[in-house]
């Protein structure tokens, strides 16, 4: 199986603090690797440095061979990488249908054919879809703002697949939602990689979620990888469980 | 727009085309001004309003605008070439001004722009050989077309709302492209936008060259409606009264600079009784109107709107099932 995303000894620092210190991984195709750790760990700045949205000190980021450390996040998402941030980042005086149109717009031709195009760009079949898949169908039309936190999750997630993304970041999408709103979107993460073969990286704290949802586990502490393998394993692991767990 | 907001539009269109008719001269180049502002304030609506940039330069556009059309007009050039290269130059300028943009936001970019707003009006005065200093233009001829004159002040009210019509449809119909979208996301919340693909630097260089390139067709336009400029009538006064239109008419809402221009216009008429006071009224009024509804006054009848529309739902009866008789 290749790599889809080969991290190799990615060091950010941030004044005299070192928030990631030397993480290599790989993700192959197909694959849901978590991503654990406890607070301050760096996981966050590890997506950042992923992502573009921070330049790394140190090491190379590579997507499907090719190397892409400090490319901005425009042209990463360009190459078929999306992700959702841990705060919920819709536009709230959108609506969902054109939030969700936004999200795949970009895809379509050039900025000045979509000037002169359909005013959905031609999204507006696929957006219809994905707000069905996503169960939004009878908030379509409300601006997204008005939605309820678990609501915005789901929208969220949502656009980040809007554009049939190979490879997917998720960074804590079950922050804050409830139990029921949770088993939903697991629900449809899990059918979407099921559906297209997707390939996903998910931070998560809510250690149920991640083991449900993940193939492999990867356990960040200060800055560092600590351990790596299958979920069950991870969760009997007792490095992880004195860094993580704390019992 | 929904069927009432398409009657309302009508409605006002042929007011406009209508009332004219039943004015003086004053009256009728007062709303030859509300067109010409209605215009810059649109520019200014789309910058701030929709892409989310302050702007305190909009008037120094709107005076560069204005110094291109009249200077290539007393050279012989033709209207209609004029008019374009006002906006190809404030375009230009406008683009080259988004650079800041892209390292500086909020009350940072407000200062970039206030300094291009007093280096410009610095030019006006100073670059006498060219834009004759304090003494500024006069002279300047209104167009004809096709051997019809705008030389009246009827005729010359009816080429300018042409315009603003003209160049209203022009920006609801890019508003209402997939670049409309762009330029709330980028107000909205630029990380997000970066991150679905959206290229912000260019979005933003964009919104601030197609804002100013408005900007700048409103001077084309302001200069032969006065006849003669001069560099105070673009100094800052002038960017802070069309800031204040796109705000007390409603930031981005399409029509909210028609509203504000409308009010910026006619309030000030409205107030001459009350002699040298009116400035003190007129600060009053909009301190309350930001107290009360920072949203303006489109964002007050969406309130209301919403308000009611709440209300007759809630009034609705409940559809309850039929009791049947055991």
């Amino acid at each position: 199986m290749s790599a889809v995303l080969e991290v190799s000894n990615l060091r950010k620092s941030f004044g005299g603090i070192t928030a990631v210190n030397g993480v290599s991984f790989d993700v192959h195709e197909g694959e849901i690797l978590g991503i654990i750790g406890p607070n301050g760990s760096g996981k966050s700045t590890l997506f950042n440095c992923v992502l573009g949205q921070l330049t790394p000190n140190d090491g190379e980021v590579r997507i499907d061979g090719k190397p892409t450390t400090g490319m901005r996040p425009c042209d990463l998402n360009r190459l078929g990488v999306s992700r959702t941030f841990q705060l919920l980042q819709v536009f709230p005086q959108l609506s969902v249908r054109d939030n969700l149109i936004l999200a795949g717009q970009e895809h379509q031709g050039t900025m000045f054919s979509r000037l002169f195009g359909a005013s959905d760009a031609g999204m507006g079949d696929a957006a219809s879809q994905m707000i069905d898949f996503f169960r939004l169908s009878h908030l379509a039309h409300e601006q997204a703002g008005s939605l309820s936190y678990g609501q915005q999750k789901l929208l969220d997630a949502a656009m980040a697949f809007m554009a049939g993304p190979r490879l997917v970041l998720l960074d804590e999408p079950a922050g804050g939602v409830n139990l029921t709103m949770l088993a939903n979107l697991r629900e449809r993460l899990q059918a979407y990689h099921a559906e297209r073969k997707a390939t996903f990286v998910v931070i998560e704290h809510q250690m149920e979620f991640v083991m449900a949802l993940c193939t492999r586990v990867l356990v960040l502490a200060e800055g560092r990888v600590i351990a790596e393998g299958l979920p069950q394993d991870i969760r009997k692991n007792p490095i992880v469980i004195e860094a993580y767990l704390g019992h | 727009m929904n069927r009432f907001g398409a009657l309302t539009l009508a409605i006002v269109l042929l007011a406009a085309l209508v009332l004219p008719n039943f004015l003086k001269g004053y009256g009728i180049y007062l709303m030859s001004m509300w067109a010409v502002l209605s215009i810059a304030a649109m520019g200014l609506n789309l910058t701030l309003g929709y892409a989310g940039q302050v702007s305190l330069a909009q008037g120094a556009f709107v005076g560069i605008g204005a110094y291109t059309a009249a200077l290539m007009m007393k050279a012989g050039v033709p209207y209609p070439l004029c008019f374009v290269s006002s906006g190809l130059v404030c375009f230009t300028i406008g683009w080259l001004l988004g650079y800041p943009a892209l390292r500086v936001q909020h009350h940072y970019l407000a200062f970039v722009t206030l300094a291009f707003t007093t280096l410009v009006y610095l030019i006006f005065r100073n670059e006498e050989w060219l834009t004759g200093g304090t003494y500024g233009l006069s002279g300047i001829d209104r167009p004809s077309f096709f051997g019809l004159s705008t030389n009246g002040a009827l005729g010359f009210f009816y080429f300018s709302f042409g315009i603003m019509v003209l160049l209203t449809a022009a920006a609801w119909w890019m508003l209402h492209s997939p670049w409309g979208r762009a330029f709330v996301a980028l107000r909205e919340n630029p990380v997000r936008a970066l991150s679905l693909g959206l290229d912000t630097r260019r979005y933003t260089l964009m919104a601030f060259a197609i804002g100013s390139s408005i900007g700048g067709l409103a001077g084309a336009v302001f200069a032969p409606l006065v006849q003669y400029i001069e560099p105070l009538s673009f100094a800052l006064d002038l960017s802070l009264n069309l800031l204040l239109m796109v705000i007390v008419g409603g930031s981005g809402f399409f029509f909210g600079p028609f509203v504000g221009a409308l009010i910026a216009v006619l309030l000030p008429e409205w107030l001459r009784f009350i002699q040298g006071y009116y400035l003190i009224c007129y600060a009053i009024l909009v301190m309350a109107m930001m107290a009360f509804c920072p949203t303006g006054i489109l964002g007050l009848v969406q309130r209301g709107v919403r308000l009611v529309a709440a209300r007759r739902k809630a009034q609705q009866p409940t559809l309850l099932p039929e009791r049947t008789s055991s």
